[in-house]
Parts: structure tokens; C-alpha cells; sequence
């Protein structure tokens, strides 16, 4: 049986809200699709359709937006979705590295979810943070930079255990003769 | 007037507008794809780069710039424009490939990266022969591709709704039919997904491409991406014949095509008529072609009991008729015209009978209140409602028709082409004790009520004239032969390779397919001639001359006319306005 | 250059801990750009955008537009809503310096979008930021929710008769929407297809009403031109390129990360003084200077080079947004090119054909060379399908796409011809 999806009746009241930023409710579309991905965890078919009614937009219309951006997980996905920056900055710092250690520590290759649901890997395009290669997002939230195969084995533990990884700040470098 | 030159000739120009469409207006030759007159501008395909420029302006004096030929200067825009979405200006140059071999590269090298990724499975593609891509490839495409890596695989074969099949490889992104479905029809049931090479157009999940209007996307799609699950592998379109006509199946009197091979109607698709239909027509019209080649009524039938006719000979037919006719007084003869049937037809019943003192024809619209909508369907599922108001016809509804067809008044009924029966569900037994004649295309419940059945032509076999709920008069012309016509000899018929090359002896073309029937005027002057009733008349062309000689509201139409200026709009206030009794 | 470098205090983001916070922000002259112009009626909008204008603050986005000039092609008010959008999408691959405005000093940001807005005389900003930034949304987020808080937006702000809103857009993955008619579309709720131009964004933008879209580091730096007037603002690095620049620096170097420093700096500089050197002291293979869409340069072309249009454009590369990758002597440059092409390969949007069909045949062709399957033919070929591309389609992706692939072929052939199969055809 297919999962039945809805919105809350606060998450109502904050699609109201996201409405009023906008003068035409179509440009509601992609940031309901934000709530409902996080609330729901992907924006498959049925989710696209909940968020489509609700916003009393064409279906077709939603699902063309979703399959556009591909942030948005258009089926169920890991639990933690291991999303490897394989950019140039990533790429020349190690980024295929790390993404062959995470492959065989989790048994899946990349574009798949482990079976126990916990994991997915994929390559992604440049997530903006060069300087700190090589790095990934986990489930399009926290990154984690400066990977190493050490500090991928952390982090897939702590997962496992429930840990999610914190905000790193990454600052803006002052060189030393400048402030002196 | 301001004036743009185009390849080296210079043209006026009243309204402002863009250059492909005013060169298309003109005439002349460019390749496009996304372009479509009626929808917005996307400019995506990019096929119809031009080299444009415009004069240079002298700021002080606000004058062009003149060169030392003392001809404007002109400062090109820095990359090659989409004509189809360039405006005109005053003094603009435009180079297409006629002059500037650097265009007609661009276009070359615009169709090869179109081809990689398509399946160039022309063979197999019920688009090839009149597609677009194939077409131009031909014109304009490079000899061949340099392109030596796996194309890009996408699902094919896909049922996008009851009448559309998908098959996205073919597709090249123009995204005609997703802003049809945004633009003008206004379902939004299609939208183009995922991104770049990998995208296609799509219903949402679970949707069903179910829009009455589905099938013009298949019209203006040019590649085979998109086909009719009908008609897909019927025909090669080479092989038929195109005929112009007009869609009986409503009272809006859309502007189609009749495509026919082996006298078949192979399948119906929209013609283009700014006044009325514009490149559109409801997918309901489109099946219309279903009842011109099935089911239809060959021969005329006599009854022999309740459940069963038997044919008979058209002399057997005509004499019955006349005797049955002889038999009764005027006012015992219950006579019923039909706003299926043409002008024509209903002319010459009303003249027929009005010539043996029957006082009163009548008819039955066939209106259902809510069927149609603000586009191109109508409450009317008729063609000729108005023209049967026109020559003052009864107008009765399904009570009044009950009452008519009971009543002992009448010992004899005339139906014209009009299955009463079957759309007012009407018990058979109602015209009991009387002699009940039906002038019939196909077979139905009328035919089944009737004693006699004569067989006449449909608007795929004959010429007549429709009004449509608007007032706009138009004319059909004949798509296939009945077994008493001829191709060859019937000037307003149109010509296949397959009729133009293929002889009796063929075993591709065969006579099955011709209907043993004759137009319902056609009957009614040879029972007029039997009769010595004076009605003669050899063509509906002429029944029309006289028609718009009698009728004021008619009074200059002629066929010339309908044909040259795609049909003529009549004065709706001339036309008499609904009062069923 | 005016400026010594190294003398060089940041203004965009000063080494001034906890400037996020509103009250910080404003203890340290946060938001005096914006009273001045509300109080003294010197600054009406004309006069915002001259001294814009004649800042030549060049859009820091990529394409270096002069952002008061932008601004001025706003048609007069016609009584309907106008917009301000602001371009955080900042997905180009070396990219990653206005997520430093939004973490460290989005106050900045706010007051240059509100004299923005008085200057342009607009109702509503957006700020559109990729959705992968959703830390820096939150961010920012908060920092308008404060700005709300004490008055600097909303309606009647500081009690003028100035009002402006401001909210956020994620983005969501789509590297095309960093295109300024793509973004609107997008903040439409649709397809990031970019628009056919003309009509441009400032007759016809979102919601088909008159907008501007700035980048962010460009907006940021208009609060100081207010401040310290168009003059100073000039004497910051090259005069055709002034300004700080946010350098966004990565790769093989032993200190990447942002910096702020004037236009202009010489990339030996940047790498050897601010970035410490390259990694293990090797030497620089190659440069690409302003994100994955500005053409490579080869290391030994660099010397005495400076980051600013002119001093790139002699080099033939391009400033873009100033975010340079650094590539030592061992990289593999034909694999870190069809690694960009793979890039813009993903991101085409698909409308266009000549980028739709082309990105992806110019992957395929660098996967083929990469793997060694490639012919020297198959060089000429990339060249040509690149002049099939440029300058063919709506928007700049499609060029984006040619330039790196083109200029590294032409730049370092040898690389290119080290990796293809030495065919040798039979003369008969």
C-alpha cells in the first residue's frame, strides 16, 4: 500500500505564511517542497501531489520543479544521504579518494543506499566550500570538511550511533601582516 | 513605412513584429523548430539563428550613418540572433543562409547537435514523411555526424494519456506541447522533467494525459515524440490523400484535413482557420473518421419484419418510395429535416415536399447543455443547426417529436440523416402503422425503426455546407469515392501518390471500401424527375446558387467564396434564434 | 595600485568577532550608510546611484557589470511593485566567498540591500541563496528577523517614509539558477530556464515588474561607497577594478580559503605570500582564476599577472568571482578538465539545443580522451564542437561550458596529446 502523506495543521499555517512572501503562489512551490522533504524525508510522486493540491497548482507543474533540482529526493532515500563534492577543488584534493573509502565501508557504490536504509552516497557538484576540500553534506544540512579517510570512519560511527555532525565554522583568514 | 531588408531586398513592413514571422508571412524560407505562431516565444531550439544588424545613428543629427556608397552603416549584433523572437526595426539588415555562408553553417551545426542524441529511426517513425527535423535535415542538416558515442537513452513507448503515445528519445525539447497544455487548452497536464540531455516532457506521476485536446500536441510536435495511439502504424503519410474539410461532430465547425488512403478516412487533424479554430481542434472530432468508414449503410435496405431488413435495388427503392408517397395525402407525411445534414440537403427536402404540399419540415436540434466548453467544443453536437434555422425549418424538441411521431395524423415519416431514435432513446414501436423512410450514413436505432433506408453520403463523400453555431458558413469537399464517383473525373477530389500511380489491378487498392450510396438531394431530384415535380438540379453547387438566390441571409454565397475566404461569417441576427416549441 | 596590500584593512569582513549580531554591528558604524541617506535629503535616489555609478563597483557575480549602471536602467515607478533580487546562488566550482557575508557579516549585506532599495526605489528583496546553504540561510534568516526587530526593514524604516521587505529563497541544487533571469524564474516557483533577453530583468523581471539582480559581495560593498564616498572606494586597487574583493582561494595551496584583499592583487602574491605556497613547494601547473568557467592559464604565464579584468583578460582568462583554483606541477590537467565538463555537462538546464546536446557531447569526447580511447582528431573536434556552441544560446552557460575546454586544448596540448592513441593512418 502506498504511504498516505499530509501536512500538519501548523505545517498549513507555515505554508500560509511562505505564501504571503510572494505576490503569486507558484513561487511557493519550491520552498513547500523544502518543508515537505524535510518533514517527509524525499518528495516522491504522492508527496509532489500533496504539495500540488495543496498549493492548487497543476501536478504536472510541481513535478517538473522537483525533477529540475536535485536537491530534492525524488524517492526515499538513506537515512543520511552522503552527498561527496567531486568538483575540481574536491576533485584535485581527493574527493575520488574519499568516495572509494566510503564505498567499501558501506558495501554500496555510488548512487546507492545501503540496505539497512541508513546510508546513500552520491557524487554531487560544487557545494561552495573549495577551501576546505575534500568534503561532503550529509543529508543536505551539515558539511563536513577536510575529510580524511580517518575523519569519514568518525563521522559513518557517529552516524550510526545518532550523532550528527555540528555547524563548522569555517573563517575567513586574516593574513598575519595585515592585522598586525 | 519603415522597411527591413532581408538578404539584400527590401521590404515594407505596417505592423511591428518579428522577422521570422513576418519572412514566414512573406514566403520565405527558414528552418525553425520551437517556433509556433500561436504560443509564446521560447527561443529554444535556436534553428533559426540569423545575422542581424541594425543602422547606426548619428547621435547629433539623429540620421543613419552613411558609408561611402552613401548606404546606412550597420552594426550587427555581436552574436547571430533567433529570428523568431527578433524584433523588426526600422532599417534592420537581416543575412539568413541565402547570403551569409556563416549562417547557413550555423544551421548546419545547430541540426548536428540536434541529431546526436535523437534515434534517426525514420524507418519506423509514423513522423517521417511529413516531420519537421527530417525535412530540414534534408534542407539544411550536414551530410553527416561526428557524433560516435552512445546517444542518450530515454523511456519510449510511453502511453501518455488514452490517445497520445510518448517516445522521449525522439523528443528534441521545443516544448510545443507542454506550452500547449499551458497556453491553450490550459489542462497544465504536461511539463518538461529532469535537465538537461536527460529531459522530456511528462504528465506528474499517476496523471493521465486525458486533455479533450491531447491530440493537437501530437499536430504541432515536430518529431515523432509524440503520436496518436490511433492512428500510430496505420499509414505512411505519403500514401494518402489530404483533403480540406470541416468537423461534424460539433457545431463549432473546426477546419480539419481528411486524410484518406484506399478510400478509408485514415485519421482527421486540425487545418488552419484564424476566424475560427486557429490550429486547433477537439480530439472528439478526430474520431469522427471512425464513422465514415464503419458500420455505414451500403445499398438500399428494406424491411422484411421487425428485426430484419434485407437490401434492395436502388430502382426498387426509389419506386417504393414514390408509391408510398402517392399513397398519401400531404398532410399525412411527417417530414424531418436534420442539423447532421448539409444546407443543401435540407433545402431540397423542404423544397421536395414542399412541392407536394406538405406545409411544415421540421427538425431536432441536437443540443446537450453543458458539453462544451469556452474553446472549441459546444453544447451543439451538431454541424448545422443554424443553417436548418436559417431555411426556417420546425424547430422540435424530444417531447414535441414523441408527440409528432404518435400522432395519427401522420401515416408516413420522413427522417433526414439524423438518428432520432437512438439520441432521444425512442421506442421503435412509436412509428408503428406508418411507412417510416430514413436517409442514413450508418446503421443505428433509426435505421433499425425504418422501412425503407436509403444510403447517402457523409461529409467525407460529398460537398455541402454547414452553419456553425457561431454563423459562419462553410463547405466539405469530397475525401473518398462512393461507388458513383471518381478521383479522376471529380475535379474537386484530391490525388494520393497511391491514386495517382496505383490502378484497379493493384492489389493495394480495392473497391470494398466504396459505399454504394448517393447525397440525399441526389435521391430526392431522381424521385422529383419520377414524379415530373420540377427540381432539377445536377450538383449541390447549384442547389446552393439557388439557395442563396431565395434566402437573404444567404444572398452572395457561393462556393468561390467559402473556399477563398475560408468559409463566410453570415449575420447572426439574420439567422432565427432558438424557439423550440 | 594605490594601496599596498599588505597595509590593507578589510572592510567587507573586518576581523571584528561577533559582527553577525546586530548590536555589534551597529557599535561598530553598522547602518550609518543607511541613516545618512534617510535623514540628509543630499542623498535622493539620483544621487545614491551616481555615487554608485561613479564607485564603478564592478558586479562581483562574474560578468563585472558596473553595479550603479545596472541600477540606473531601472524605468521610472509606475505605482507597481518593484523588486530587488539578490544573488546568493553561488555554485560556480572555486566559489565559496559570499557564504562569508551571510556567516560573519550579513549586516552589511542588509544595509547595502536597503540603499539599494531607496535608491531603486524598490518594494521587495529576495535573497536567493543555493539550498545547500542551509546553514548560511538559517543565518541569514535570523539576521533579517533582527534587522525587522529594530527597524531597518518593514514599513516606514527609521520613521521615513522608506519601506522595504526582505525574505530569503533556497535554491535547490541547480547551478543555472546563479543566472539572473534563471534565479527569477526560479523565485517564480518554475523550471530555472533562463529568459530570452530583451525584454531585460529591469523592464520586465519577476513577476513581469521591473528588478535588479545583484550579486551579494556586491551589494556588501555598497554601504562603504555611501560611507567613505566614491573617491576612496576608487583608490582601492586597479582604477578599472577597484574595490575589496572577496579572493576565494583553493586547490594546491598550503593555506586555501577566503580573502579579502583590493582588486587587482598578482596571483604570485596571492599563492606564495597570502596561501603560503603550494603544496610540498611544487611547481604551478596551471591557474584557473575565477571559478570552472574561466579559461585555464598555464603556471609559467602568471608572473607579474593581476587579478582584475584588464590584468586577466592579457592573459586571456577572466576574473569571474575571483575564486581561483591552484593546480601544482603534477595535476592531471585533461582529468580536472572533463572533471568541468562533467560539470556544466549536469547542469545545463536542457533548453537550448546547441548546450543541451553540446555539454554532453563535450563530456563524452573528454571522458573518451581522459581514457586514454582518445584520437588526435578528437582535439579538433572538441575545438569545433565548441564553435557550434558559443555564443548560440540564450544564456552563458553554453560559453561557460566551450572556454575551459577550448583554451586548455589550445594551452596544453601536450597534456592532451600525451593522453590521445597515436593513430597512424595508411597512405595509399
Amino acid at each position: 500500500m502506498a504511504d498516505t502523506y499530509e501536512f500538519s495543521k501548523e505545517e498549513l499555517e507555515q505554508i500560509e505564511k511562505i505564501k504571503s512572501k510572494y505576490p503569486e503562489v507558484q513561487s511557493a512551490v519550491m520552498p513547500v517542497l523544502w518543508l515537505a522533504q524535510d518533514k517527509f524525508g524525499h518528495v516522491d510522486s504522492d508527496v509532489q501531489k500533496l504539495v500540488a493540491d495543496t498549493l492548487g497548482l497543476p501536478r504536472a507543474h510541481v513535478h517538473g520543479v522537483a525533477t529540475f533540482y536535485t536537491q530534492y529526493y525524488k524517492e526515499k532515500m538513506g537515512k543520511y544521504v552522503l552527498d561527496v563534492c567531486g568538483s575540481f577543488s574536491c576533485q584535485v584534493c581527493g574527493a575520488q579518494e574519499i568516495i572509494r573509502h566510503l564505498e567499501e565501508k558501506l558495501g554500496i557504490k555510488e548512487g546507492e543506499t545501503t540496505e539497512d536504509g541508513m546510508f546513500s552516497i552520491r557524487e554531487v557538484e560544487c557545494l561552495g566550500a573549495c577551501g576546505y576540500a575534500p568534503m561532503l553534506q550529509v543529508t543536505n544540512d551539515k558539511y563536513v570538511n577536510h575529510l580524511t579517510k580517518e575523519k569519514i570512519d568518525k563521522l559513518i560511527e557517529d552516524l550510526k550511533a545518532g550523532k550528527e555532525p555540528e555547524f563548522e565554522s569555517m573563517p575567513v583568514v586574516y593574513h598575519q601582516t595585515s592585522d598586525s | 513605412m519603415p522597411e527591413i531588408i532581408i538578404d539584400n531586398v527590401r521590404y515594407e513592413y505596417e505592423q511591428p513584429g518579428k522577422v521570422l514571422q513576418f519572412m514566414l508571412d512573406q514566403g520565405l524560407d527558414l528552418p525553425y523548430f520551437c517556433y509556433h505562431p500561436s504560443m509564446s516565444i521560447p527561443a529554444n531550439c535556436r534553428q533559426c539563428l540569423v545575422k542581424a544588424g541594425t543602422p547606426i545613428v548619428d547621435r547629433e543629427t539623429g540620421k543613419p550613418e552613411l558609408d561611402e556608397d552613401g548606404n546606412p552603416k550597420i552594426r550587427y549584433f555581436p552574436k547571430f540572433m533567433t529570428a523568431c523572437s527578433l524584433d523588426m526595426s526600422d532599417g534592420m539588415v537581416v543575412h539568413t543562409h541565402v547570403t551569409s555562408e556563416e549562417v547557413r553553417r550555423a544551421q548546419a551545426d545547430n541540426l548536428e547537435l540536434i541529431l546526436i542524441n535523437h534515434p534517426l529511426d525514420c524507418p519506423i517513425c509514423d513522423q517521417a514523411g511529413e516531420c519537421p527535423l527530417q525535412i530540414l535535415t534534408y534542407k539544411y542538416g550536414p551530410e553527416g555526424s561526428r557524433f560516435e558515442h552512445k546517444k542518450v537513452h530515454k523511456p519510449k513507448r510511453i502511453q501518455l494519456g488514452p490517445r497520445v503515445v510518448l517516445d522521449a528519445e525522439r523528443c528534441i525539447n521545443c516544448t510545443r506541447c507542454t506550452r500547449f497544455t499551458e497556453e491553450i487548452s490550459k489542462s497544465n497536464q504536461l511539463t518538461i522533467v529532469a535537465r538537461g540531455d536527460k529531459n522530456y516532457p511528462m504528465t506528474a506521476p499517476g496523471e493521465t494525459f486525458d486533455d479533450p485536446y491531447s491530440l493537437n500536441t501530437v499536430d504541432i510536435c515536430p518529431v515523432g515524440a509524440l503520436t496518436s495511439a490511433d492512428f500510430r502504424f496505420k499509414a505512411r503519410v505519403w500514401e494518402m490523400a489530404q483533403t480540406p474539410s470541416i468537423d461534424i461532430t460539433n457545431g463549432k465547425g473546426c477546419n480539419v484535413d481528411l486524410w484518406t488512403r484506399d478510400n478509408l478516412v485514415l485519421r482527421i487533424t486540425p487545418r488552419y482557420n484564424k476566424e475560427i479554430n486557429d490550429h486547433w481542434m477537439p480530439d472528439e472530432g478526430r474520431m469522427a473518421y471512425r464513422q465514415m468508414n464503419e458500420n455505414r449503410v451500403s445499398k438500399p435496405e428494406i424491411k422484411l419484419s421487425a428485426s430484419e431488413h434485407s437490401k434492395t435495388s436502388w430502382n426498387n427503392a426509389l419506386m417504393t418510395f414514390v408509391e408510398q408517397i402517392e399513397a398519401h395525402k400531404p398532410e399525412e407525411i411527417l417530414v424531418i429535416g436534420s442539423p447532421h445534414a448539409p444546407v443543401e440537403d435540407n433545402f431540397l427536402l423542404q423544397q421536395f415536399f414542399n412541392k407536394l404540399g406538405v406545409s411544415d419540415t421540421l427538425f431536432s436540434p441536437h443540443i446537450t447543455p453543458g458539453k462544451g466548453d469556452d474553446f472549441l467544443i459546444t453544447d451543439d453536437e451538431a454541424p448545422n443547426t443554424n443553417g436548418c434555422r436559417m431555411l426556417g425549418l420546425g424547430e422540435i424538441d424530444k417531447k414535441k417529436l414523441e408527440a409528432e411521431l404518435k400522432s395519427d395524423k401522420y401515416k408516413m415519416v420522413v427522417i433526414l440523416t439524423d438518428d432520432l431514435f437512438g439520441r432521444y432513446e425512442i421506442e421503435p414501436s412509436i412509428t408503428e402503422g406508418k411507412f417510416t423512410l430514413t436517409f442514413a450514413t450508418n446503421y443505428n436505432a433509426t435505421t433499425k425503426a425504418a422501412d425503407l433506408i436509403i444510403p447517402v453520403t457523409c461529409s467525407a463523400e460529398h460537398t455541402g455546407s454547414y452553419v456553425s453555431v457561431d454563423g459562419r458558413i462553410q463547405r466539405t469537399l469530397p475525401a473518398k469515392e462512393t461507388l458513383y464517383s471518381n478521383r479522376r473525373l471529380n475535379l474537386e477530389m484530391s490525388l494520393s501518390r497511391l491514386d495517382h500511380f496505383g490502378t484497379k489491378f493493384d492489389n493495394w487498392v480495392s473497391d470494398r471500401n466504396r459505399i454504394d450510396c448517393i447525397p440525399a438531394w441526389e435521391f430526392l431530384v431522381r424521385t422529383a424527375y419520377e414524379m415530373n415535380l420540377k427540381l432539377g438540379f445536377e450538383s449541390s453547387r447549384e442547389i446552393m446558387a439557388k439557395i442563396s438566390d431565395e434566402l437573404p441571409a444567404l444572398n452572395g454565397v457561393t462556393y468561390e467564396r467559402m473556399d477563398e475566404e475560408r468559409g463566410i461569417q453570415l449575420d447572426l441576427k439574420q439567422i432565427p434564434a432558438e424557439n423550440v416549441s | 595600485m594605490a594601496q599596498d596590500w599588505k597595509s590593507f584593512k578589510p572592510v567587507l569582513i573586518p576581523n571584528i568577532p561577533d559582527l553577525a549580531k546586530i548590536d555589534v554591528y551597529e557599535k561598530n558604524g553598522g547602518y550609518s550608510a543607511i541613516k545618512k541617506i534617510l535623514t540628509d535629503d543630499k542623498w535622493d535616489s539620483q544621487a545614491v546611484i551616481s555615487e554608485v555609478k561613479e564607485a564603478n563597483i564592478r558586479g562581483r557575480g562574474g560578468a563585472g557589470f558596473n553595479a550603479g549602471m545596472k541600477w540606473s536602467f531601472m524605468p521610472e515607478p509606475d505605482g507597481g511593485p518593484r523588486y530587488l533580487a539578490a544573488n546568493g546562488d553561488e555554485s560556480e566550482p572555486g566559489t565559496f566567498k559570499d557564504r562569508k557575508i551571510f556567516e560573519f557579516n550579513p549586516h552589511l549585506f542588509i544595509e547595502g540591500c536597503l540603499i539599494a532599495a531607496y535608491a531603486m526605489k524598490i518594494d521587495a528583496v529576495y535573497v536567493y541563496i543555493r539550498g545547500e546553504y542551509r546553514e548560511f540561510i538559517n543565518m541569514m534568516d535570523k539576521a533579517i528577523e533582527d534587522a525587522y526587530k529594530k527597524g531597518y526593514l518593514g514599513k516606514n524604516i527609521l520613521k521615513s517614509d522608506f519601506s522595504v521587505d526582505m525574505y530569503t529563497h533556497s535554491g535547490a541544487g541547480a547551478y543555472i539558477c546563479g543566472e539572473e533571469t534563471s534565479l527569477m524564474e526560479s523565485l517564480e516557483g518554475k523550471r530555472g530556464y533562463p529568459r530570452v533577453k530583451p525584454p531585460f530583468p529591469a523592464q520586465k523581471g519577476l513577476w513581469g515588474r521591473p528588478t535588479t539582480i545583484n550579486n551579494i559581495e556586491t551589494l556588501a560593498n555598497v554601504p562603504h561607497v555611501i560611507n567613505n564616498g566614491a573617491s576612496w572606494y576608487k583608490s582601492i586597487g586597479p582604477e578599472n577594478h577597484p574595490g575589496p574583493v572577496l579572493y576565494g582561494i583553493s586547490g594546491h595551496v598550503n593555506k586555501p580559503g577566503v580573502y579579502e584583499f583590493p582588486a587587482g592583487m598578482k596571483i604570485t602574491d596571492l599563492i606564495h605570500e597570502v596561501c603560503g605556497g603550494v603544496r610540498g613547494n611544487k611547481g604551478i601547473k596551471a591557474i584557473i582564476p575565477g571559478g570552472a568557467s574561466t579559461p585555464p592559464i598555464r603556471g609559467d604565464v602568471i608572473d607579474g599577472v593581476t587579478m582584475d579584468a584588464d590584468g586577466l583578460r592579457e592573459v586571456g582568462t577572466l576574473m569571474g568571482t575571483a575564486g581561483m583554483l591552484v593546480l601544482d606541477e603534477d595535476t592531471d590537467i585533461v582529468d580536472v578538465i572533463t572533471r568541468i565538463s562533467h560539470f556544466f555537462d549536469h547542469e545545463s538546464c536542457g533548453q537550448c539545443t546547441p548546450c543541451r546536446d553540446g555539454t554532453g557531447w563535450l563530456y563524452k569526447l573528454m571522458s573518451k580522451i581522459n581514457n586514454g580511447e582518445g584520437e588526435m582528431r578528437d582535439l579538433d573536434l572538441l575545438i569545433d564542437v565548441c564553435n557550434k556552441m558559443e555564443g548560440r544560446t540564450i544564456c552563458a552557460l553554453a560559453d561557460a561550458a566551450c572556454w575551459p575546454v577550448r583554451n586548455a586544448v589550445e594551452r596544453f596540448r601536450e597534456d592532451f596529446e600525451a593522453k590521445c592513441k597515436k593513430t597512424v593512418y595508411a597512405v595509399a
